[in-house]
């Protein structure tokens, strides 16, 4: 096929698409704007507040809000009128009331029970459901509320409960405790009035944290001494952001400024500190967690939005019908039928003088007859299938149990199902979801020499590729290998660096190693078992190197870092060396880089500095240009073996300089505003004329099996984009690692890092600079766009692949250059975007999505892939051993990448499958009813005179029909999950959707056309005249329960035809359900029901069964009925199958499903090797989350962003965290 | 839709059953307040940060798969406490119980199933088992509808003088003297009993306003008479209930037969021709007709009022409406023997006013088979079907010897059908 078809806006397979491509496009013109809004910042309420700690009466005159907090939905008086709200809400339920309403009127010819029976189920399922889960908040709200806190009241401290709680109250917090309320630390019983808190449940990030409170106010911790703390707090209103503060502590007379280090939120727990003391800030809502509060927009699969089409055809269908009844019925109605009694006096409907009332009415009338035809248990039938789909068959799933992690899959939402099943791109991050997020320190390079022996996967792959063999290189008996350390070299260890040619260089790198970071080691201070907690596992293995390297970093203090060195002075010697920390310049992404300042025992100074080549090359001191060279160099070869490197340099500083510059440190510290700006720019100052160590190479480890799922799912016709923060050349070297990109595809570069656009950004314009970019990106999209079209017309098969980076892609985005970005991107069978942002992830995310309405598919492990998870049709996220962000975000959270395979290539797929026929069997069975009901219409005069027993067409949806289409929502099986993952093409009908096309509507409609015809006039014609050999007549009720028994039996039967799998539970809700509607008819129709039962069907069911008639027509309206699906299915199977029959056919002999009988054995109990991996998963162990913008996330988006005038914040989890509070309705509507 | 509901919840506990494992049942975790507190406040915390910490919040729908799940809990007794915390157990203390999920054949969907796969051959011999069956039932069938004699005598327009029959309506409603001779030829032995049925055209019994003017209530109950809310225009004649009420039974149908042979009468028996069901349930043997045709417009035939309802049997067999606006009812039976040839003379009473709206009036002698009356339709529908069926297999077995498929051809993969574009 022709990939250009393919750019055009998929014309959406359930009717129509109304937008050409290009509409498509220039309507993102106008949405561009709204994309940047992503990064917007909620409002601030103006002012500060003010508060006095201890002091209740003064802070009373302001109200601030208690600390009691309620999550639930509704109360006692509200759950009624706003549960019944939501609900009708819905349409379909809305559509049902007003039936029902309807039909209490005299013009319905149903009693109200037909409708108000099943509309009150479905609303009584509802509502309970709705009222089990606030149930459930309000418990959890009671246990919260009441859990008791210490506070000081008259010098002592007394347990009261949380929501009693006051701002400005002094509270006590014990080891362990969570926090009440947002507080302000005052003192606590660590020395240097240091605490650590796990902040978890705010952010997943398992490591601690350190809170440290000011100086001044250690000693109020004994309650003697804090209830003579009288301080006034000056701070910001309450907001939603976790990681600023602003604020001053005014105590006697002395304004102290605050920071996010002296707050401790709530939410966060309280760890290896005995107590801590602090002043309440925030209570209840307002604290930063319930600030934080957001929903997050639900997500509603495409399938769904399809079958709201197919329901509103159905609507056109029932006024249709209700309008050709309508018009009967006016022509109909004449006095001439006098036995009606239609005299001067006859109500409006049947008053044969006006006509068009008639008419009118009688539209009521029929739509009250036929409301059937609308589903009403469709929806939640589905929901029904859809939970247990995700509850019991994903979140179960052996194949998707990861043992390391002890981590199922979990689906978090059960909406998007069978949205699995029609994946088309995929999204993929790839730090921590296609690679392990494992860093080991691999190789190094130190004053221009490399050290490091290993060789990583991907230069194996490549080799592997390009014909050549590696060498296995032994390993040295003494290597190393631990978590975070893979490192090889006899040079380096054991203190043989002392024998290099520069050992001052090694040392000073060792020492950067071991000093400039930010881990804190926890556990026993001896090698073995020391453990790191790190912000990144990056730097745990860094300090780990440096530990195996002999400089072995075991303490830190506030001020110091304590470092056991071995082998400085002379071989063999240990030493512990203690460093203080001056100052530290934090890592961010903008500044790329991290440096900290210590004084040496020996009284030197000296800033250690790493960070990016980029910006380290920028502040290098002129002078090591040939180690500059070198580094280069290395740093390149390290890129390309798909090394994360880092470049290492220090500064020696004098006292002077120093103190200098640490006035203005301290004053941009204790700023009140753009203290992160003004602290950045501080930095710059000195970290300048640094001098090159050399640089590090960290391996990050490929996931388990990701190159054979991406092969499977590029065969299942997904194409596989990997947006990453990585360089370039790590990016497609990953590429290439997991098979997204091979030498036989023609590759499209587009990158930033050309010497042209070098050149101008060095002249330092910057309008000047992105005029020029612009340009380039224009014209490189053009050529690429061309050689594309050629490449496609006439060299068959090349596949395409386009590579392009965060800059460049800025441009690209561009609304007017986004066209062709999208055209040439959906003919490259693989993507790779690197050096992207995370607000770029989720443009390029909303771009396929939206400018080519296709389904996508993100997957991320990080806050950084948060964006880009909230942005695509489904998120899913890693779970496991990472943080919870993505998976916070996501509506699937897996282990493994290579879980993908079975989510999408069975669940998926699956899921749709079942979905598919549950929704046209739905719209078959309620069309089939209700078209008999038609066919009666015309032979009543046009009265809308029921064909059916009310109770009849009340239970019909709910009990003769109901049950087994749930069962084919469970359990219907094409082929069985090893063939799904065998044949991975067969996905590809769910990415066409083959099965829920207009066609294939079509043909039920017409099958229930056809059956509706024979059930009503085969019925009624073998009825005519006599019956059995009594010669009795039937009347109207016997031949509608006969016709009833039919459609029944038919309907049921009909399902069994579609069925690819039966098993028994088939059976038992078939036969259940036909069971059910005999044994109804016989009690209903055994006795005479009092009130309001006219012409009840008293005994028809008997009268029926005594004659021939009855068995004879049950014999042959069901077979007739069904015999034309079963041609049609004989025909298409026969002449057009499809690849599900094909492979059914090819493994048709195959035993049942054998690929698990090995899981069958075990039961419940681990394998002795998950056993093991288990028991290793659980030793304690370095927990690390690596939040992403470590290393490798650099912040475009800020210049972007202030281009269009918007403030961008500048961390990445701000961006990911603002972008998932885009929930308002209006940014969906204007796409 | 409960026991469904129910069913589904049993489906795993079943499954598991079946399998003869018996499901390790732990001791339910006695929490202390501490953890359920720590629990708590973690569900607390993330259902604030993402609003949706486990599937519940976010599942729309239905209580009951709560109850389903409450179920597979008490069995998976280690699931119970990580749900809550919807995968932020990672920071928990660590504790021994995995999560691995259990093996049922239900989760892992598995369920031993066939596969039934609509084969050519399978097609084939489906239509043949069809046609088989089909086509000794039609021939049976039309058979005993062959057997029935049958003769309908159409008379709406010769029983009306010819002077009166430029307006019908006036002379139906007139004075004059209704009574009609008819005479009918028998064409074929009839065996006894002999139905006699009268059919009416364009008459819609089945009307809304018609069907449902009527009182089931007043007609099995003398005490509620008074019952004729539903009964308009009907309801009631000079302020006192009519009995039976409604149109329905305002308008029964009065035409009367009776017969001759040779001059001899010929007794119709109109006993026991309504369903016993209709006469002993329905309507009452101590309900009496009551002001019935006592308005200012006859409608229909008037009733015996000493007579209860329960035994006015025309009356019965009119009020179960027909479904058609072209019905038969019965009106008696006639237990002799006729011989072929036999003469039979009609005297009817014209009655009944099918003239205002054009309907048809037919008289009609049957006898019945096993299978009823005569309609040929059930005998050449089995006849057909089972035809079609017959040559449907034969046209299918054609076409597999021409146009032969091999099953699970992989030729026929669309991935292999067309070249492999990307």
């Amino acid at each position: 096929m022709n990939g250009w078809d393919r750019v055009r806006p998929s014309r959406s397979r359930l009717g129509g698409s109304r937008a050409t491509s290009m509409s498509s496009f220039g309507s993102e013109r106008h949405s561009s704007s709204q994309t940047i809004h992503l990064g917007r910042v909620q409002p601030q309420a103006p002012g500060h507040r003010t508060i006095y700690c201890n002091d209740r009466e003064a802070n009373l005159p302001v109200k601030f809000k208690g600390n009691s907090i309620s999550t639930t939905k509704y109360n006692i008086f509200t759950f009624l009128p706003k549960g019944l709200f939501e609900q009708f809400r819905r349409v379909a339920n809305l559509y049902f009331l007003m039936i029902s309403i309807l039909s209490a009127t005299p013009i319905s010819p149903v009693h109200p029970i037909t409708n108000v029976v099943p509309l009150s189920l479905v609303l009584f399922v509802s509502l309970v459901k709705e009222a089990f889960e606030d149930w459930k908040r309000l418990l959890n709200d009671r246990v919260i509320n009441s859990s008791p806190i210490d506070v000081l009241q008259e010098q002592k401290w007394e347990s009261i409960p949380w929501k009693k709680l006051q701002v400005g109250d002094i509270v006590r917090v014990k080891q362990d405790g969570f926090f009440p309320a947002d507080l302000l630390f005052l003192a606590s019983t660590n020395p240097d009035g240091i605490c650590y808190t796990e902040t978890a449940n705010l952010d997943g990030e398992t490591n601690l944290k350190i809170r440290k409170a000011l100086e001044r106010t250690w000693d109020y911790l004994i309650p003697d001494k804090a209830s003579e703390f009288k301080g006034e707090i000056q701070c910001e209103q309450p907001n939603n952001s976790l990681y600023t503060f602003t604020g001053n502590l005014i105590v006697k007379k002395q304004t102290l400024p605050l920071s996010p280090n002296q707050i401790l939120l709530r939410g966060c727990s309280l760890r290896n500190t005995e107590y801590i003391v602090g002043a309440v800030i925030f209570t209840g809502h307002e604290t930063k967690v319930m600030m934080n509060a957001m929903n997050v927009p639900s997500k509603r699969s495409t399938l769904e939005r399809k079958l709201d089409k197919l329901i509103l055809a159905l609507f056109g269908g029932l006024f249709f019908m209700c309008l050709i009844g309508a018009i009967g019925s006016g022509v109909f109605i004449n006095r001439k039928y006098y036995y009606l009694g239609l005299s001067e006096s006859v109500e409006d409907q049947f008053n044969p003088s006006n006509r068009f009332v008639v008419a009118i009415l009688t539209m009521f009338t029929l739509i009250t007859l036929y409301s059937t035809i609308i589903p009403i248990s469709l929806y939640v039938s589905i929901e029904m299938i859809k939970f247990i789909q995700s509850t019991q068959f994903i979140n179960k799933d052996l194949h998707m149990y990861h043992t390391e992690t002890n981590t199922p899959a979990l689906a978090r939402t059960s909406n998007l199902n069978e949205e699995l099943g029609q994946v088309e791109y995929i999204f993929s991050d790839k730090t921590g979801t296609l690679t392990r997020n494992l860093m080991e320190f691999f190789k190094c390079s130190i004053g221009g020499e490399v050290y490091g022996t290993g060789i990583t996967e991907i230069e194996r792959g490549a080799a592997q590729r390009s014909g050549r063999k590696f060498e296995e290189v032994q390993k040295s008996a003494n290597a190393v290998h631990e978590k975070g350390f893979n490192f090889d070299d006899a040079r380096l260890m054991r203190g043989a660096w002392r024998n290099e040619c520069n050992p001052d260089t090694c040392k000073e790198f060792f020492r950067c190693l071991a000093i400039c970071h930010t881990v804190l080691p926890e556990g026993d201070e001896s090698p073995e078992k020391i453990t790191y907690q790190a912000a990144s596992p990056d730097e745990a293995a860094l300090v780990t190197a440096a530990k195996n390297f002999g400089f072995f970093f075991y303490r830190r203090t506030p001020t110091t870092i304590k470092v056991r060195e071995s082998h400085v002075e002379k071989m063999g010697k240990i030493q512990d060396v203690s460093y203080e920390i001056l100052s530290v310049l934090e890592f961010n992404s903008t500044r790329k880089r991290q440096s900290v300042i210590c004084r040496h025992p020996d009284g030197r100074l000296v800033l250690y500095c790493k960070g990016a080549d980029s910006v380290i090359f920028e502040r290098l001191a002129d002078d090591n240009s040939q180690v500059k060279i070198l580094t280069r160099e290395h740093l390149e070869q390290f890129g390309s073996s798909g090394l994360r490197t880092l470049c290492l340099a220090y500064r020696d500083l004098s006292n002077d300089l120093y103190e200098r510059w640490n006035e203005k440190f301290i004053q941009a510290k204790s700023s009140l505003r753009d203290r992160e700006k003004k602290l950045d720019e501080v930095a710059e100052l000195i970290e300048k004329e640094l001098i090159l160590i050399g640089c590090t190479a960290i391996e990050d480890k490929l996931q388990d099996g990701v190159p054979a799922c991406i092969e499977t799912l590029s065969r299942a016709g997904i194409k596989i984009w990997v947006l990453t923060g990585d360089k370039m050349e790590t990016a497609i070297n990953i590429a290439y690692a997991c098979s997204l990109i091979n030498n036989d595809m023609k590759q499209f570069v587009i990158s930033s890092e050309t010497d042209a656009i070098r050149e101008m950004e060095s002249r330092g314009d910057p309008v000047e600079t992105a005029r020029f970019i612009r340009e380039t990106v224009k014209q490189e999209l053009r050529k690429c766009l061309e050689e594309a079209q050629q490449h496609l017309h006439t060299v068959s098969k090349q596949k395409l692949a386009l590579i392009i980076d965060g800059k460049c892609l800025m441009y690209a985005l561009d609304p007017a250059l986004r066209g062709n970005l999208l055209n040439l991107s959906l003919n490259c069978s693989a993507v790779v975007c690197c050096r992207v942002s995370p607000l770029q992830k989720a443009q390029v995310t909303s771009l396929v999505k939206k400018g080519a309405k296709k389904i996508t598919l993100s997957i991320g492990d990080g806050a950084n892939d948060v964006s880009m998870i909230q942005a695509a049709h489904v998120g899913i996220g890693i779970s496991g051993l990472e943080g919870m962000q993505a998976v916070m975000a996501s509506d699937f959270a897996i282990a493994q990448f290579r879980f993908l395979t079975d989510l999408l290539l069975v669940h998926g797929r699956w899921s749709y499958l079942r979905i598919c026929k549950v929704v046209t069997y739905f719209f078959y069975k309620n069309l089939t009813f209700t078209l008999t009901q038609f066919w009666f219409t015309f032979q009543t005069g046009f009265s809308g005179q029921r064909f059916y027993d009310d109770w009849f067409q009340s239970l019909y949806n709910v009990i003769f029909t109901a049950l087994p289409v749930i069962i084919v929502g469970l359990f219907d099986k094409d082929v069985s999950a090893s063939l799904s993952k065998k044949y991975p093409e067969l996905y590809k009908e769910g990415i066409r959707n083959t099965f829920f096309k207009w066609r294939v509507v079509g043909v039920w409609a017409f099958f229930s056309l056809y059956q509706s015809l024979i059930f009503y006039y085969f019925v009624t014609i073998s009825s005519r005249g006599g019956q059995n050999s009594s010669g009795k007549t039937f009347g109207l009720w016997d031949i509608s329960t006969m016709a009833f028994t039919c459609v029944v039996v038919t309907v049921n039967l009909r399902l069994l035809m579609a069925c690819n799998s039966i098993t028994r539970w088939h059976h038992i809700s078939v036969a259940g359900s036909i069971l059910a509607w005999f044994v109804f008819i016989f009690l209903y129709s055994g006795v005479m029901t009092p009130y309001d039962r006219q012409e009840n069907i008293f005994f028809v069911i008997y009268v029926l069964m005594s004659t021939f008639y009855f068995y004879l027509t049950l014999l042959l309206v069901p077979v007739v009925a069904l015999l034309g699906d079963f041609l049609y299915q004989g025909l298409q199977r026969w002449l057009w199958p499809y690849d599900y029959q094909i492979i059914q056919e090819m493994h048709r002999d195959d035993p049942d499903d054998s690929s698990r009988t090995e899981l069958l054995e075990i039961g419940n109990q681990l394998t002795p090797d998950e056993e093991r991996s288990y028991a290793i998963s659980q030793l304690p162990k370095e927990k690390s989350k690596h939040t992403g913008f470590a290393f490798d996330s650099p912040g475009y988006e800020s210049f972007f962003a202030s281009q269009q005038g918007v403030f961008a914040p500048q961390k990445a989890w701000d961006v990911a965290r603002r972008a998932s509070m885009r929930s308002q309705p209006r940014t969906e509507k204007t796409y | 839709m409960f026991c469904f509901f129910f069913l589904s919840s049993l489906f795993s506990y079943f499954e598991s059953q079946t399998r003869g494992r018996k499901s390790q049942r732990r001791t339910s975790h006695l929490l202390n307040f501490r953890t359920k507190f720590i629990l708590g406040i973690r569900f607390h915390i993330s259902a604030l940060l993402s609003s949706s910490p486990s599937p519940f919040p976010v599942l729309g729908g239905s209580f009951f798969p709560f109850l389903f799940l409450l179920l597979n809990c008490s069995m998976n007794s280690n699931n119970a406490s990580s749900s809550a915390g919807g995968g932020s157990a990672d920071s928990s203390p660590p504790r021994r119980n995995s999560k691995r999920p259990k093996y049922s054949r239900f989760t892992q969907q598995e369920l031993p199933a066939c596969k039934p796969i609509l084969t050519p051959k399978w097609v084939i011999s489906a239509f043949l088992l069809v046609s088989i069956i089909f086509i000794p039932i039609g021939v049976a069938s039309l058979l005993a509808s062959r057997d029935v004699v049958e003769i309908v005598d159409r008379y709406e327009t010769e029983c009306i003088p010819a002077d009166s029959r430029g307006d019908k309506v006036k002379f139906i409603q007139g004075t004059a003297s209704k009574t009609c001779k008819r005479t009918l030829t028998v064409p074929k032995h009839m065996k006894q009993p002999i139905y006699v049925y009268y059919q009416l055209d364009n008459f819609y019994q089945n009307h809304r306003r018609y069907v449902k003017s009527r009182s089931d209530e007043q007609l099995h109950d003398p005490k509620s008479a008074n019952d004729t809310s539903s009964c308009k225009p009907e309801d009631t004649s000079s302020e006192s209930p009519i009995v039976p009420c409604g149109l329905i039974a305002w308008s029964l149908f009065n035409d009367t037969y009776s017969f001759s042979r040779n001059n001899q009468q010929l007794t119709v028996n109109k006993k026991g021709i309504s369903w016993k069901s209709d006469r002993e349930g329905k309507f009452g043997s101590d309900v009496y007709p009551k002001n019935f045709q006592n308005g200012t417009l006859r409608g229909g035939a008037s009733l015996n009022e000493s007579i209860p309802l329960s035994e006015q049997e025309d009356l019965i067999v009119w009020m179960r409406t027909a479904a058609l606006p072209t019905f038969r009812k019965l009106y008696g039976k006639i237990e002799v023997d006729l011989q072929v040839n036999d003469v039979i003379q009609v005297t009817l009473e014209n009655n009944y006013n099918t003239y205002s709206f054009g309907g048809k009036k037919k008289l009609v002698l049957s006898t019945t088979s096993w299978l009823g009356g005569k309609n040929d339709f059930l005998g050449i529908a089995y006849l057909t079907v089972g035809g079609l069926c017959f040559f449907l297999a034969i046209a299918f077995t054609v076409t597999y010897l021409v146009k032969p498929r091999r099953l699970g051809d992989p030729s026929y993969l669309s991935w292999n059908r067309t070249p492999a574009g990307h």
